[in-house]
């Protein structure tokens, strides 16, 4: 391989060399950089292969003949291989993306960004301090000078601003070399670093000075307004450089620099970097400007790998692995973010609404984000899984917690900027056309998912890239430009087969998840075949959705299920954004979706050990002082998904949002992972006490204030499809309190909830949906009388809420009457009642669905409307079918599931004989009841047919909308605010202090940024002295300490 | 000797510093910045000073093989020179920016050019 | 008031982590390490008189390529930035008074001593003080006392460009030359080390140092050339 110094060599002589083309010669010297850059980056890929082949040790370059530290070494290893290789691609790649303003500015900016970028490359190559200096200045310089490549006229003053910056680290960083150079006689790092002990000693404060220097340059949270002017102002290939190669490049210069420190200065860097990740990320909620928010995004990143430096005494020899995977996926995402805000026009976060229609665009803004906030499959979730694991086992707890607080934020700033470009009203401003920059973007894109392979192959959790139902969710990415029609029916082959594939390694309790999760999901799919034409962007989602849900009932390890809850996470917030009004919504699902997965990885993290491969069986064997935070981090998670009152707010109107096909899959599919989580949970870990409470007790509650409360606000929606969110809440709500009374009907109450609630509910939202795709509106008040004109959908509606109400003869009484043996053995007796008066309220809400949209008045303008779509139909009647059986023969399902359970509870098993069931207190035959039932009804249904025998039959408008006013339906239709004798006496139940007070949450963190960031006030000397107290502030803290 | 050139050097930096971090025009902060910048080079010349010893140049006075005894620490002196280069460098970049800085607001007090904050 | 009141406390605390330096500080008795490394194997192993040059163009001498690179860098830059959007054929409206009889004579009898005393200074870096970067300011303060002459000359850019950018690739060029026919990138041992004190001896530090010399009078030039062509605001 040719040695390492070429890199530098090849881009000075070129950048001299341009000076000898003609000034009028402009493609050919733009062709010679752009060949020195190809160059450049061809020798760093070399080395990123011999170190990758072979032994990985790093080779010494030497210069001037001569050994060091007499002369400047440079050293070539596997990370300086893989950073220059970035630096350079960088490099190259924004030389493309600036073509046209290259072109312009003829050979002088061609030599400053070839400098740059050799001198970014020296950065990481070089050994000497001094020389490490010289090459920064180079940096500092040709910066100083690419900011005005800009078209933006304020970029003059930013630029002027960071010279002022760069002059004062100057000053820093040359007294604090010198006087190192004075305590050890040498200017070499690692010849310093083998003398560590008399420059701390005697040199301590000449290692202070160079080490505060390098963290300035790394534009250290709060002490760094004039980056974020840069920014914001310099042209975006420039501020991709500057985010992807300068701030990688400063980053490893740190990570020399605390050679020589060793362990003291260790927490130090810590410090500054965990406090820059966190800081940065607030502010950044204020921010509107997109480059400034990248900004503040680069800022908080590089705060985070300088955390992680600081974290090397406990990574041992994962610590490139985890450092390098935070830094490259924040190197190619934010390069590719910056590329593509060049592509918009307009400044504001808004304006990106003008990707709408560019769907290989938004694939790319999408992948960005990910990369960003660390979600699978991409290199920083492998690379935060090992920190999160190593920290949590060494008990730096603090700084696990801020990490995620930080991440967190970020994640809530990035995918709030993304449903706003998607859901906006579409910018009219353009998207440039330049196919160079477009290939800049796509290669970003590539390189991304190129590192998320590349992690996973080097990851000991196994390479998720790799993972059956992830690749083929992929794959509809490849089939977007297919009709509906084929993909659904791939997808829907898919699921099956799958289903079919693993069917072998299921146990009872996995079979019936993935039974609902999986053939389930593949029948509410049949309802996706009504819609036309391609729906890019559909599959992909949905199959990502399920892809995290089939993986996360196979799961073994704590990774493989954690990986799989994020997939399903974030397939399901791509399916929800889909929504005509979904934005807030599926805002707000996916930070408490995220602040849940959170919470599970710290669960997770506390309770491996230190192990990243820690097993799910693990969990079992975690002892007491850890064992119930484990318990209460992993439970609390898993709420945020089954939407437990506190953590419900995302749910209503997420799910009434989504589209038709969709609320069923978020809703009866979806909801059951957390509930699966919670089993999971609850198998492994049993019931474990804090502080003398019964935490299993405290679910109790939750679970039945959640029936309560769900219930009763779903009685007072106007909103159909809100009522049966509500009544989500309520439903998931039983199945808490069933899985958290720990006994045997308990649990099996709850699997009888899952599989009852998924078809209940998945069958009311397709009906409704169908009925307010024909009428036009989900409002119950405006409908009426749609009995005769909709019958299929009035049967679901009926059949589904006679299950849902646990009356006789469905599935419903089944659960219930499990339910009631259930509590009847245990002990809670407040609680109990509270659940006892939900079953009431829910006859409240069910009643409405039937008697306000089916009876009553058809309203003038749904004369004419017709059935719902034969494939919402379709499905619907499946589900009554299967209510049918299901009521019949509950055996069929419960049977193995009840001796499955009989492991964990022994007491109490149910007895099967035959087609009755017996508990301890009495039995239960589906069919008999079914048959008493059933006469019941016909006997009724033939009296009433005979009183009525002689009525006469009106036309129903002959009576002038019986004394309704049609205009303004809801002051006077007696439909609207149906229960407001209740609300006046619950009401205060409703009251939304749940939504206020993460309503005040968001409100605090965000009026807190907007006041704190005033900081930057813009003057570029106010920022140098920022910059110098940043520096006393740091050494008063150190010697504080 | 060596410290009251050091002394000096410092002294320098922090005038420097002190100009550059009050003076509101722009040309007096980049002056500032070259006094500043002198303080450095002069600090980094007096951490070589050895006493009583001479020029790192080879020659009938400084005989070969009695240099280690003879000479100053060569090492800052070529430090300082490479510094010196550098700071010429960046104060002529900032001059160029100031006067491109007038050019589009005409004047050169740097707090009015606020355009980007926050 | 405020924030020199601010500025003040902010540089007592950083006189306070100078003072610590100062306080802290005792004077080396003898050469360090690599003080004393160089002290006794530069005669030898570089052949230049001048330790001081020895260590900037071959030891470090990557810095030295670094720093002749910031003057580069510096100069394009200063070049962009101040022919951004300038009017062609600038300053022609101008009537300056002539430069007096003195300056111009004056101007006429020093240059060609100037340059010729540069030239000195940096062919003998490797044995007297100085050498290529002294002898470049030399170089370009001829050009600044033609300027100062002549405010309105016009220095010709392709030239000094044509001189900067020869130059720097010659640096470029001898530096490879040593990885190959040397130890090392910027080895100067591809030429016969010679006697020390002689012209031609120290292998390429002449060559390299002149064209240093050559390349920073050819920058300065630049950076003096594009100043004086801007415009009064």
């Amino acid at each position: 391989m040719v040695s390492a110094i070429y890199i530098l060599a090849v881009g000075l002589g070129t950048a001299f060399l341009l000076g000898l083309l003609r000034d009028d010669w402009r493609a050919g010297a733009y062709g010679v950089s752009l060949a020195a850059l190809a160059l450049m980056s061809l020798i760093s890929a070399g080395w990123v292969w011999v170190m990758a082949a072979g032994d990985g040790r790093a080779v010494e370059i030497l210069t001037a003949g001569t050994l060091p530290p007499y002369a400047i070494n440079l050293r070539m290893g596997l990370a300086e291989a893989v950073l220059t290789l970035l630096i350079n691609l960088t490099g190259l790649l924004s030389a493309v993306y600036l073509r046209d303003t290259l072109f312009k500015q003829g050979r002088r900016a061609l030599a400053t960004l070839l400098v740059f970028t050799m001198a970014a490359c020296g950065i990481v190559l070089t050994r000497d301090l001094f020389n490490l200096f010289v090459f920064f200045e180079l940096v500092a310089i040709a910066t100083g000078g690419l900011v005005l490549l800009s078209r933006d006229q304020r970029a003059l003053a930013a630029g002027f601003k960071y010279l002022v910056a760069s002059q004062v680290i100057t000053v820093l960083l040359l007294v604090g070399i010198i006087f190192a150079y004075h305590a050890t006689g040498t200017l070499n790092i690692d010849g310093m670093a083998e003398l560590s002990a008399r420059v701390l000693q005697g040199g301590a404060l000449a290692f202070f000075l160079m080490f505060i220097a390098i963290v300035l340059d790394l534009k250290p949270f709060p002490a760094n307004g004039w980056a974020l002017d840069i920014y914001e102002s310099a042209h975006p290939a420039f501020s991709a450089m500057l985010s992807a190669a300068s701030a990688s490049a400063a980053l490893f210069a740190a990570d020399k620099l605390l050679l020589i420190g060793g362990p003291t200065w260790l927490p130090v860097a810590t410090g500054i970097g965990i406090f820059g990740f966190v800081g940065a990320n607030l502010f950044a909620l204020a921010q509107t400007n997109d480059r400034r928010l990248l900004g503040y995004s680069s800022v908080a990143q590089v705060g985070l790998v300088l955390a992680v430096l600081g974290q090397r005494d406990l990574l041992g020899d994962r610590y490139l692995f985890i450092a390098g995977g935070i830094l490259l996926a924040h190197a190619v995402a934010k390069a590719g973010l910056y590329w593509l805000s060049g592509l918009i026009e307009g400044r504001e976060l808004k304006a990106w609404s003008a990707l709408q229609g560019h769907p290989i665009l938004i694939f790319a803004f999408a992948s960005f984000i990910a990369l960003l906030v660390g979600l699978p499959p991409f290199p920083g979730f492998y690379a935060k899984w090992e920190l999160v694991i190593a920290l949590a086992g060494e008990g730096r707890l603090a700084l696990l917690g801020l990490i995620l607080f930080g991440a967190l934020l970020e994640a809530g700033y990035l995918f709030r900027w993304f449903g706003q470009a998607l859901k906006r009203e579409r910018s009219l401003e353009p998207v440039a056309a330049s196919s160079f920059k477009r290939a800049v973007i796509l290669s970003a894109v590539a390189a991304g998912w190129g590192l998320g392979y590349i992690w996973g192959a080097l990851s000991p959790n196994g390479n998720l890239l790799l993972a059956v139902p992830l690749l083929f969710a992929l794959v509809f990415l490849a089939l977007e430009p297919l009709s509906v029609r084929v993909k659904n029916s791939v997808a829907i082959v898919g699921m099956v087969a799958w289903f079919l594939l693993t069917l072998p390694s299921y146990d009872p309790l996995q079979l019936i998840f993935a039974a609902v999760m999986l053939l389930g999901g593949a029948l509410v799919l049949l309802a996706s075949y009504q819609t036309q034409g391609r729906r890019i962007g559909f599959y992909p989602s949905a199959m990502l959705m399920y892809a995290g849900l089939a993986m996360l009932i196979l799961a073994e390890d704590a990774f493989s299920f954690f990986a799989a809850w994020e997939s399903l996470t974030i397939g399901s917030y791509f399916l929800i954004l889909r929504g005509q009004r979904s934005e807030p919504h599926a805002l707000s699902y996916m930070v408490f979706s995220l602040g849940g997965a959170f919470l599970i990885l710290a669960g997770f993290a506390l309770a491996a050990g230190g192990d990243p491969l820690f097993s799910l069986a693990g969990l079992a064997q975690v002892a007491a002082p850890i064992a119930p935070w484990v318990f209460l981090l992993l439970a609390i998670g898993f709420m945020t998904k089954t939407a437990a009152v506190g953590l419900h707010i995302w749910l209503p109107g997420a799910h009434a949002e989504a589209e038709t096909d969709v609320s069923p899959m978020v809703s009866g599919i979806l909801l059951k992972a957390g509930l699966f989580g919670l089993f999971v949970l609850l198998m492994a870990m049993g019931g474990q006490q804090l502080h003398g409470i019964e935490l299993t007790h405290i679910l109790l509650w939750i679970g039945a204030l959640s029936a309560l409360i769900g219930n009763l606000m779903a009685a007072f929606q106007e909103d159909a499809k809100r009522l049966l969110a509500y009544s989500s809440i309520g439903q998931m709500g039983y199945a808490l309190f069933g899985l958290a009374m720990m006994n045997h009907l308990g649990w099996l109450m709850a699997l009888m909830f899952v599989i009852n609630h998924f078809i209940y509910k998945s069958m009311l939202f397709l009906s409704v949906g169908g009925i307010a795709k024909r009428t036009g509106t989900r409002d119950m008040y405006r409908m009426g009388g749609l009995i005769t004109l909709m019958p299929l959908s009035f049967i679901a509606v009926l059949i589904g809420i006679i299950a849902m109400s646990g009356v006789p003869p469905l599935s419903g009484f089944g659960g219930r009457w499990i339910f009631y043996n259930a509590i009847l053995t245990a002990d809670y007796r407040l609680p109990m009642i509270l659940i006892f008066i939900s079953g009431p309220i829910a006859f409240l809400y069910l009643f409405r669905l039937i008697h306000t949209i089916f009876l009553g008045q058809l309203k003038d303008e749904h004369r004419r409307v017709k059935e719902a779509p034969f494939w919402l139909v379709l499905p619907q009647m499946i589900f009554v079918a299967f209510l049918m059986v299901f009521a019949l023969v509950p055996g069929l399902a419960l049977r193995r599931v009840d001796a499955y359970i009989s492991q964990f509870h022994p007491e109490g098993a149910l007895g099967w004989e035959g087609l009755t069931i017996t508990s301890a207190f009495g039995y239960w035959s589906p069919i008999s009841i079914m048959i008493v039932v059933g006469v019941i009804f016909a006997s009724l249904f033939a009296w009433l047919l005979f009183v009525n025998r002689k009525a006469q039959k009106v036309k129903q408008f002959n009576i002038v909308f019986a004394g309704e006013r049609p205009y303004r339906p809801e002051t006077t239709h007696f439909a609207w605010n149906f229960f407001a004798p209740y609300r006046k006496a619950l009401g205060f139940m409703t009251e939304p202090l749940v939504e206020r007070f993460w309503a005040a949450v968001v409100d605090v963190l965000h009026a807190s940024a907007d006041l704190l960031r005033r900081l930057y006030t813009g003057n570029g000397q106010t920022y140098a002295i920022q910059l110098l107290a940043f520096v006393v502030v740091v050494y008063l803290l150190r010697t504080g300490l | 000797m060596a410290y009251i050139a050091m002394a000096t050097g410092f002294v320098l930096i922090l005038i420097g510093l002190y100009g550059a971090l009050t003076n509101r025009n722009i040309l007096r902060m980049i002056v500032a910045f070259t006094v500043a910048n002198t303080g450095v080079n002069l600090v980094m010349v007096a951490v070589g000073y050895l006493h009583g010893r001479t020029a790192p140049i080879l020659d009938a006075s400084v005989p070969v093989a009695e240099a280690a005894e003879r000479i100053i620490d060569p090492v800052p002196q070529a430090l300082v020179l490479t510094a010196i280069v550098i700071g010429v460098g960046v104060t002529a970049l900032m001059l160029a920016y100031a006067y491109k800085l007038y050019e589009s607001k005409r004047t050169l007090d740097i707090s009015a050019f606020k355009d980007l904050k926050w | 008031m405020i924030r020199r009141l601010f500025v003040t406390l902010l540089l007592l605390g950083l006189a306070g982590v100078f003072a610590g330096l100062v306080v802290s500080y005792s004077p080396d008795e003898t050469l360090n390490l690599s003080a004393r490394y160089y002290a006794e194997h530069t005669a030898q192993d570089i052949g230049a008189a001048n330790i001081v040059t020895a260590i900037i163009v071959t030891f470090r001498g990557l810095d030295t390529l670094g720093e002749v690179t910031v003057l580069f860098l510096t100069a394009a830059i200063v070049g962009l930035v101040l022919s951004h959007g300038r009017r062609e054929g600038g300053g022609s409206g101008r009537e300056l008074p002539p430069a007096g009889e003195l300056l111009g004579t004056g101007t006429r009898l020093l240059v060609p001593l100037i340059l010729l005393l540069g030239a000195h200074v940096f062919v003998n870096g490797h044995l007297t003080p100085g050498g290529g970067f002294q002898g470049g300011a030399i170089l370009a303060s001829a050009i600044l006392l033609l300027l100062l002459t002549d405010p309105l000359r016009r220095i010709s850019h392709r030239l000094i460009t044509a001189i900067e950018s020869t130059a720097g690739l010659v640096f470029v060029g001898i530096g490879v030359l040593g990885i190959v026919l040397a130890g090392g990138f910027l080895d100067n041992r591809i030429l016969p080390i010679g006697n020390l004190g002689e012209l031609f001896s120290a292998g390429a530090i002449p060559i390299i140092y002149s064209f240093i010399g050559l390349k920073v009078g050819a920058e300065f030039s630049s950076m003096l050339a594009h100043l004086s062509e801007t415009e009064d605001l």
